[in-house]
């Protein structure tokens, strides 16, 4: 008898024990913990030894600009910011355009609709390396596009796709791009249609509006919240595309700054400023994301479909 | 919803017939192209339709003591493709430039009418739809365990996103304190940070724990975008479950934990098959970071980059190895979809 009391007042005591370390003062405390040290340990250490790197020169010294210097100096540095660049616009834009318009399409109920949908999805959840070489395939000069244009009789001889350098790769790259990436544009934005009630266009026509001046009008703007979002979001990807850049192309042909560092870290990892210009060239495309997603913040304060949930 | 005219609706069905065309006409061709053999993969131009057939004109010379054998293409051309009297090495050609398994014993049986009768015969045999996919895993050197590498660097990756990710995301949606905005705002960078930027300086902490080439140290990485995203897609749903469902639970003598298991986590499970929609297809299909954090143990996705080089001669090997990439990705994606519909009011990536 004495026994199970004790043992009954020591589980109490337990219990007691455990609710002043865990109650709704620290509860919230001890849920974050583990992803704060996770993030202190693999993500903020990281960041710490990425700016030393940055900032101090091969032999270990401090230098401001001495890394930015080298990288301005590498003959690719200018191509690769421009293709990133010129990349980041156009892909984005092209993705955006034709996705809205899908999106408007796609929204409305109609016989088929689910299946079409389903069809316009399916490259967005293809690996990425697939995508190099679904397309490769067809780059190639005996590749499946040549093989269109010539039983269409467009062309006479073949188009050698895969020898194209400077903006004409890049455009051909932001086509395969499109392929790929439309799709995740065009849900977010079909997501933000749902949310539009059907109401607000309704009142519209009653004012006797035509569609185009509807959607220009009335859907557009209440859209703007998933915009901000598919855009944004579209940007940040596109700055770091690389892979099927250098799958179809090779490397160093077209340099993007993604494509740099894969190049930096692996066919010539072994030479002693490699290392020192990856870090670089990955610093700066970090800060590029890193401000675009300050911008994003910004203009989207509350509502968007990013922070939505969180803050009520 | 205003109807739309008769105009309108030809405008419609163009533009959807071309966007579907735009999406499945690539692939036709990259199918066909997968399980071309190393014959028809230089036929041009090429058809979208698979092809399951390989026909040959077989004939024998009677100067060289030979087997003549021509390669007819889809659209009916004859190629030559190899002269010889060694059944074997006939054999051997077959497998490897036709996809086409024969013994030599079978081919002799089939050409004996050629050589008594001195005409030339057509041909046709079933090519092998596999022969690409082993010829992938036997020149892709660790193929087989890049695949397995894959599954694990997947499993690990939803582990850890969702298991910190949902306590973060529960806390966030359940508990008042100092400092929730600056969590989201975090949170919100930690997302959108290029991995590519931390995989280089992560390699340096792998490499201190004994975590660098592992699939656990791959997942880590992984884990850094997931589990801000899994907080917030969580968090999100947290705030919308009914709370006084688990209070009634605490009332029936359910402690914290239990209906958090029975009650709350059951009625996430749409956010939580979508984050772990977003963790799979973050760890399946990275190429880069793979490549910086790993060196004798690459993922899929690197193998197949790996295969592919900068090459632009035998793609049908490649296009097999990515046909493996694909499918996992896309029943996944399309399984967990149905989930993910069910909030899409609430949230929308």
């Amino acid at each position: 008898m004495q026994d199970i009391k004790s043992k009954k007042t020591i589980k109490e005591q337990l219990k007691h024990g455990m609710q002043t370390i865990i109650n709704r003062k620290t509860a919230p405390f001890w849920l974050l913990f583990p992803t704060f040290l996770y993030y202190i340990v693999f993500w903020l250490s990281p960041i710490l030894i990425s700016i030393k790197e940055v900032f101090t020169s091969l032999d270990g010294q401090f230098t401001l600009f001495g890394n930015f210097i080298m990288i301005f100096q590498e003959n690719t540095f200018h191509d690769a910011i421009l293709n990133t660049a010129l990349f980041a616009v156009v892909s984005v834009l092209l993705q955006f355009i034709i996705a809205l318009m899908l999106a408007l399409m796609l929204s409305r109920k109609f016989k088929g609709q689910k299946l079409i949908l389903f069809l316009i999805m399916i490259p967005m959840a293809i690996t990425p390396t697939a995508v190099a070489i679904v397309w490769k395939t067809g780059l190639i000069s005996s590749g499946w596009i040549n093989s269109i244009l010539q039983s269409f009789h467009l062309i006479d001889e073949v188009i050698p796709f895969i020898g194209l350098r400077g903006i004409d790769a890049v455009m051909m790259i932001i086509l395969i791009d499109t392929w790929t990436v439309m799709p995740s544009v065009m849900i977010i934005l079909i997501a933000g249609l749902g949310n539009i009630p059907e109401e607000t266009k309704e009142a519209g026509f009653i004012f006797g509006a035509n569609r185009w001046q509807v959607i220009k009008d009335i859907v557009i703007p209440l859209l703007k919240p998933s915009i901000i979002t598919a855009v944004i979001l579209r940007m940040i990807a596109a700055v770091q595309v690389w892979a099927i850049v250098v799958m179809v192309m090779g490397f160093s042909n077209v340099p993007f700054l993604v494509e740099r560092i894969a190049y930096f870290v692996g066919p010539v990892s072994g030479l002693p400023y490699a290392q020192k210009l990856a870090y670089t060239y990955s610093f700066i495309t970090a800060i590029i994301v890193f401000i675009a997603t300050l911008i994003y913040f910004k203009i989207s304060k509350r509502g968007t479909a990013l922070d939505g949930g969180t803050q009520k | 919803m205003k109807r739309l005219n008769p105009i309108q609706r030809v405008l419609l069905g163009l533009i959807l017939t071309t966007a579907i065309i735009a999406v499945v006409l690539p692939l036709m061709f990259f199918l066909a192209n997968a399980f071309s053999n190393s014959t028809e993969i230089y036929d041009y131009p090429k058809t979208p339709l698979m092809s399951f057939t390989v026909t040959v004109d077989v004939s024998y010379d009677q100067v060289t003591e030979e087997y003549v054998i021509k390669y007819v293409d889809r659209r009916g051309d004859v190629k030559n493709a190899i002269n010889s009297s060694s059944m074997l090495l006939i054999s051997n050609y077959f497998e490897q430039y036709f996809s086409v398994y024969r013994t030599p014993e079978e081919l002799e049986s089939q050409f004996e009418e050629v050589l008594t009768s001195g005409e030339t015969i057509r041909l046709t045999y079933a090519k092998n739809l596999w022969h690409n996919f082993k010829t992938f895993f036997f020149i892709t050197s660790k193929a087989d365990e890049a695949l397995i590498n894959s599954i694990v660097v997947v499993i690990y990756t939803i582990i850890i996103s969702l298991t910190l990710g949902s306590m973060s995301g529960y806390a966030i949606a359940r508990y008042r304190f100092k400092g929730k905005d600056q969590i989201n705002v975090f949170l919100l960078i930690v997302r959108m940070f290029p991995t590519v930027g931390i995989s280089i300086p992560l390699a340096v902490i792998l490499i201190r724990y004994n975590l660098f080439d592992t699939m656990l140290g791959l997942a880590i990485l992984y884990s850094l975008p997931n589990i801000a995203l899994t907080a917030w897609i969580t968090s999100s749903i947290f705030v919308g479950i009914n709370r006084e469902l688990e209070e009634a639970s605490l009332v029936f003598g359910g402690n914290g934990f239990q209906t958090f298991m029975k009650i709350t986590l059951p009625l996430a499970l749409p956010a939580m098959a979508a984050s772990s929609m977003y963790a799979f297809l973050t760890a399946w299909n990275d190429t880069i970071s793979a490549l910086i954090l790993t060196n004798d143990h690459p993922t899929l996705a690197l193998a197949v980059y790996q295969a592919i080089g900068d090459n632009t001669t035998n793609l049908q090997y490649a296009a097999a190895g990515s046909i493996i990439l694909i499918i996992p990705a896309l029943i996944f994606t399309f399984v967990v979809r149905k989930y993910v519909n069910q909030m899409w009011g609430s949230v929308s990536v």
